[in-house]
């Protein structure tokens, strides 16, 4: 059966590897020189506040490449693209295209129960998108790693801006892509077991699939453990003055900064500027920071401290890879079923 | 000898109708068994049920003595070809004689390569580039050379040329000679069925209406042919399988075990052909009086 | 080797027509004792029949004494059919030659005469075999 598994997935496996070593390629082409650059950057000899600056200009110029953006951008994308791809392609096909082919006729009259035959398919063609989804995450790790830690020194810049805690980053990073993987392709074959024909079957999964992973970093994330709340100075808060939003959690470096707002005194919300200091913010004149902080408004902010960025890995994790075990019991069911 | 497969009232149903109706069968071994009905009669539910790909709504089936699709050891006595014979497209020849190696511990890799040879099949083929006839002879290689000692075919020269018909049904028959096979197989063509069954069932409207040993039934039916009568008048012992009446004559399909004695009918054999089309008749008839639960769709 | 050929529509069944053929052939010297009837599974690749159908054909030849079964071997022919009735040969066609003057005087045509005659021997048969 593995035989059988590895025959009918070959083509599959093959299209994989390319794309893996055309990807790891282009990584091993550009890595080191990044590297290269991060070690004659001013980062590697600053000290306290001077190394922000030194991370930014260090991003800046990195922007302004023509490569390293791509190959940034790239490799997100892939690393988000990749669970779906397996899932539609790999997930949907297995075994909705033998019902309609009706192979399953000449499979299933072999000397091994249809469980058996399940068991192998699932299994090792589930392992490999998972592990074609982690490779991609961890080799894109190794390359990107001046990257983040310029980021986490407080470096930001358009382009490169999102700590590990940001929505399209944390699903790229960690273990997150082997719960995103392992879901899509559970997806994949149990839509396809219950639609039974493959093309409605990549369609659903698809668009079931992409509901999740937009919803798991807007709505489910930030839930995941109940974070913790402060109010903070305008100062301390790092304010930005157009949305009355925070930008750092103090005394928290790396926090995941989930939300924020300006309060007055009795505790409701602001969202403009008070009309007393809104002359203190134009052309000419940029804190307003003193006026709103004589007005003693101050800012709530939510958040995640850094620590917790492992436990919101394991648990997101957790709950792919459960919801994956779910939907595969569920394809073991539909398939002995013998209904129809 | 014991029966291959042994059924009590099996019946299978989709959602509100009946595909398969109080189905009890005893089918001995060592034959080529005819199945045969019209299209929607139930003869592909029945096959799917003796191969364990369905399982039963109402009643009980045995096959080989044991529950279909029980577990390996039952599913390597059992081969099956479905309609159409599909095969892996994408696979070659030997692609599937491979897969036959490696998912049955009874493979015989000598009788499958020399049935290859013998096909002149092309080992590096793909199998979605074969012909209708030369799929189903693949499709019979991997159902056969697990050595099984029941072999299940549904429809399986439907939609081949008469060669390659011919040459499918030559082929099989040498496998049964060769492996002493039992074999149930379905077909709405009588025709083909002719030359290599000699045990018969009838399926229409998802009953059984008659089964038996070919020379048996022969011998016990007979066309009669007279003056025109009511077949009411009959004597007991005979069984109106079909009539026909013009104003002066009545012909009668009948089943009988004993001769015909009386001088006014005109006895004649009966072909098999003729003989099953009277049942098929039979239960269209019956068909259209029975309740609506039990409608069939035909196709 | 002889080779077997069926009529598919001359409504004598299977079976006999291949003991026919055997019979035939014996007649005819064409099987001579010692030599081998056709394997069952070649007489079935050739013809699409039933194994059965050959088997019970072969059964019967032995139990007419005109072949034995070697189990594992084949089927081998032990006996001859005489066409030393040969002899009976010419006052049989005389017969006949004279029953079919009196046919065609009685006013039959050729189709009355061959259904009459082939009624006739398969009651005839029948009632050998019965």
């Amino acid at each position: 059966m593995i035989w059988l598994t590895w025959r009918q997935f070959r083509v599959q496996a093959l299209t994989a590897a390319a794309a893996l070593a055309a990807f790891a390629i282009l990584l091993a082409a550009t890595g080191p020189h990044l590297a290269g650059r991060y070690a004659a950057s001013a980062i590697t000899s600053c000290h306290g506040g001077g190394c922000q600056s030194a991370a930014i200009t260090f991003l800046s110029q990195l922007q302004a490449t023509s490569t390293y953006p791509v190959v940034y951008l790239l490799g997100i994308a892939l690393i988000l693209l990749a669970p779906a791809i397996t899932g539609i392609f790999w997930g949907a096909p297995l075994i909705a295209r033998e019902l309609e082919t009706r192979t399953f006729t000449l499979a299933w009259n072999q000397s091994i129960t249809r469980t058996r035959w399940l068991a192998v398919k699932l299994t090792l063609t589930g392992l490999a998108a998972m592990a074609v989804t982690e490779a991609l995450s961890l080799s894109y790790a190794w390359w990107a790693d001046p990257i983040g830690k310029a980021i986490d020194l407080g470096g930001s810049t358009s382009l490169f801006s999102g700590g590990r805690f940001s929505s399209l980053i944390f699903a790229t990073h960690g273990i997150t892509p082997l719960g995103y993987a392992a879901f899509a392709f559970a997806l994949g074959t149990t839509t396809g077991a219950l639609i039974r024909r493959t093309v409605p079957a990549m369609a659903v999964t698809l668009a079931i699939f992409a509901a999740a992973q937009i919803a798991m970093p807007l709505g489910v994330r930030p839930h995941l453990i109940p974070p913790d709340r402060t109010i903070a100075t305008i100062e301390s808060s790092g304010l930005d003055y157009g949305s009355l939003t925070a930008t750092v959690v103090p005394g928290q470096p790396g926090a995941w900064l989930i939300s924020s707002g300006a309060i007055n005194p009795a505790g409701q919300p602001v969202s403009t500027l008070p009309a007393a200091c809104a002359g203190s913010f134009g052309p000419k004149v940029l804190s307003p920071g003193p006026c709103l902080e004589s007005q003693g408004i101050r800012e709530t902010i939510t958040y995640e401290p850094a620590n917790r960025y492992w436990p919101l890995q394991g648990i997101e994790t957790g709950i792919f890879l459960a919801l994956a075990l779910a939907l595969a019991g569920s394809c073991f069911w539909r398939v002995s079923r013998r209904r129809t | 000898m014991s029966a291959v497969i042994e059924t009590g009232g099996l019946g299978k149903r989709y959602r509100r109708q009946w595909a398969l109706t109080d189905c009890t069968l005893s089918v001995p071994a060592g034959h080529v068994v005819g199945l045969v009905g019209p299209n929607g009669a139930g003869k592909t539910t029945l096959l799917s049920l003796a191969t364990g790909l369905l399982a039963p709504d109402a009643g009980t089936i045995e096959v080989l003595g044991g529950t279909p699709a029980a577990g390996p050891a039952q599913l390597a006595r059992v081969g099956f070809l479905a309609q159409d014979a599909p095969v892996y497209a994408g696979l070659s020849v030997a692609d599937h004689l491979k897969l036959g190696a490696r998912l049955n511990p009874g493979w015989d890799a000598g009788l499958a390569r020399d049935r290859v040879d013998r096909l002149d099949l092309d080992p590096g083929q793909k199998a979605g580039t074969l012909s209708g006839g030369q799929r189903a002879q693949l499709a019979l290689t991997l159902a056969v050379a697990k050595h099984p000692e029941l072999l299940l075919l549904d429809e399986p020269v439907a939609s081949l040329d008469p060669l390659a018909r011919r040459e499918f049904l030559a082929d099989l028959m040498e496998a049964v000679a060769e492996q002493e096979l039992s074999v149930v197989l379905s077909s709405h063509l009588v025709a083909d069925l002719e030359r290599v069954c000699d045990y018969l069932i009838v399926l229409v409207g998802s009953r059984v209406r008659v089964a038996g040993p070919v020379e048996e039934l022969l011998a016990a039916h007979h066309l009669l042919s007279g003056p025109r009568r009511d077949p009411a008048t009959l004597p007991d012992g005979l069984e109106v399988i079909s009539a026909s009446h013009t104003d002066v004559q009545t012909t009668l399909l009948v089943r009988t075990s004993g001769p015909v004695l009386d001088p006014a009918w005109t006895v004649s054999g009966v072909g098999l052909e003729d003989l099953v089309l009277a049942y098929m008749s039979q239960g269209a008839g019956r068909r259209r009086r029975d309740s609506p639960r039990h409608l069939e769709v035909q196709k | 080797m002889i080779e077997f050929h069926l009529d598919a529509r001359s409504g004598v069944a299977p079976y006999r027509q291949l003991i026919h053929q055997v019979r035939h052939a014996l007649r005819l010297g064409l099987l001579r004792e010692g030599d081998q009837l056709p394997k069952v599974k070649d007489v079935v690749a050739g013809l699409a029949i039933n194994p059965n159908t050959v088997l019970k054909a072969y059964r019967e030849l032995e139990y007419e004494g005109l072949v034995a079964a070697r189990p594992g071997i084949g089927t081998f022919v032990t006996g001859t059919l005489d066409g030393g009735s040969l002899a009976a040969h010419g006052p049989l066609r005389r017969d006949l030659a004279r029953w079919l003057g009196r046919a065609r005087q009685a006013g039959l045509d050729d189709e009355s005469i061959e259904a009459l005659f082939a009624s006739t021997f398969r009651s005839a048969s029948e009632e050998d075999i019965a």
